[in-house]
């Protein structure tokens, strides 16, 4: 037994991520892998789709504070099934234009978000290991400063605060030339 | 330890977007990004850091869950 178990599931979700997401992975996966399979997916679609659920439930959870009235497997499955649908349509769809094409094309299309995507967190890595840190600790894990102040040896939580508005202001003043009208996501 | 001012802006900044202000301070900002260029560069600017960083923290999870996947699957 460790002592997270005790916590609300909110509270060890973000105050001891890898483990409780471990559990939740290790109690859940294998009923998702069994829908995927029986509806005729493969392995590597249902950790696919399991992922993307993971990362839904999680900023909900973390970032939008939504509390759960029924099990955390419950809430997953059923987003796990609601994206297979998703993902079989479009499928469905892709398929009976290419019929018409005649050529077939199997290939994602590009998608228009990735590069500006791929280039705005090519910034936040540039600011380091340590500034890294503390924003997606902060502002993405949902992370308490108290936490973050222990984790990357602050004396206080007030220069941990600081530490994190240098760090947000550097990756202000990276981002600053670039037109805001390129990353509508 | 006190914050030199740029950072008092930047803290400014993100209470406003997060509506934590008082109203009159919450409007005073308002007004000032309504008169001043810079300001209403800066906040777009903020904005897209915190796209950033949104963007960073999904891939850092992605990378998590590959790693216990492995660990309990692989």
């Amino acid at each position: 037994m460790n002592s997270t178990q005790t916590l609300p599931r909110e509270v060890a979700l973000i105050a001891d991520r890898e483990r409780t997401m471990e559990r939740i992975y290790a109690q859940t996966y294998p009923m998702v892998r069994h829908y995927i399979r029986e509806q005729g997916g493969s392995e590597e679609d249902a950790k696919d789709i399991f992922h993307e659920a993971m990362i839904v439930f999680y900023e909900k959870t973390a970032l939008e504070q939504l509390t759960l009235t029924c099990s955390v497997s419950t809430y997953l499955m059923g987003i796990c099934k609601n994206l297979w649908r998703q993902q079989v349509e479009k499928q469905r769809r892709k398929t009976a234009w290419n019929e018409t094409q005649t050529d077939l094309v199997w290939e994602e299309p590009e998608d228009e978000n990735e590069l500006p995507a791929l280039k705005l967190m090519g910034f936040v890595e540039q600011l380091g290991e340590t500034c890294q840190s503390i924003l997606v600790s902060f502002y993405y894990f949902g992370q308490r400063l108290e936490q973050i102040a222990t984790q990357h040896g602050y004396r206080s939580v007030r220069s941990a605060t600081v530490q994190k508005f240098k760090c947000l202001e550097r990756l202000r003043k990276a981002v600053s030339h670039l037109s805001i009208g390129h990353f509508k996501s | 330890m006190a914050m030199r001012p740029e950072l008092e802006e930047v803290q400014l900044l993100e209470a406003y977007l997060r509506g934590t202000l008082s109203e009159e301070q919450q409007m005073d900002v308002s007004v000032r990004l309504l008169w001043n260029p810079d300001w209403q560069q800066k906040l777009a600017a903020q904005k897209l850091a915190y796209q950033a960083i949104h963007l960073a923290g999904r891939q850092q999870l992605r990378r998590e869950l590959d790693a216990i996947y492995v660990r309990l699957f692989g």
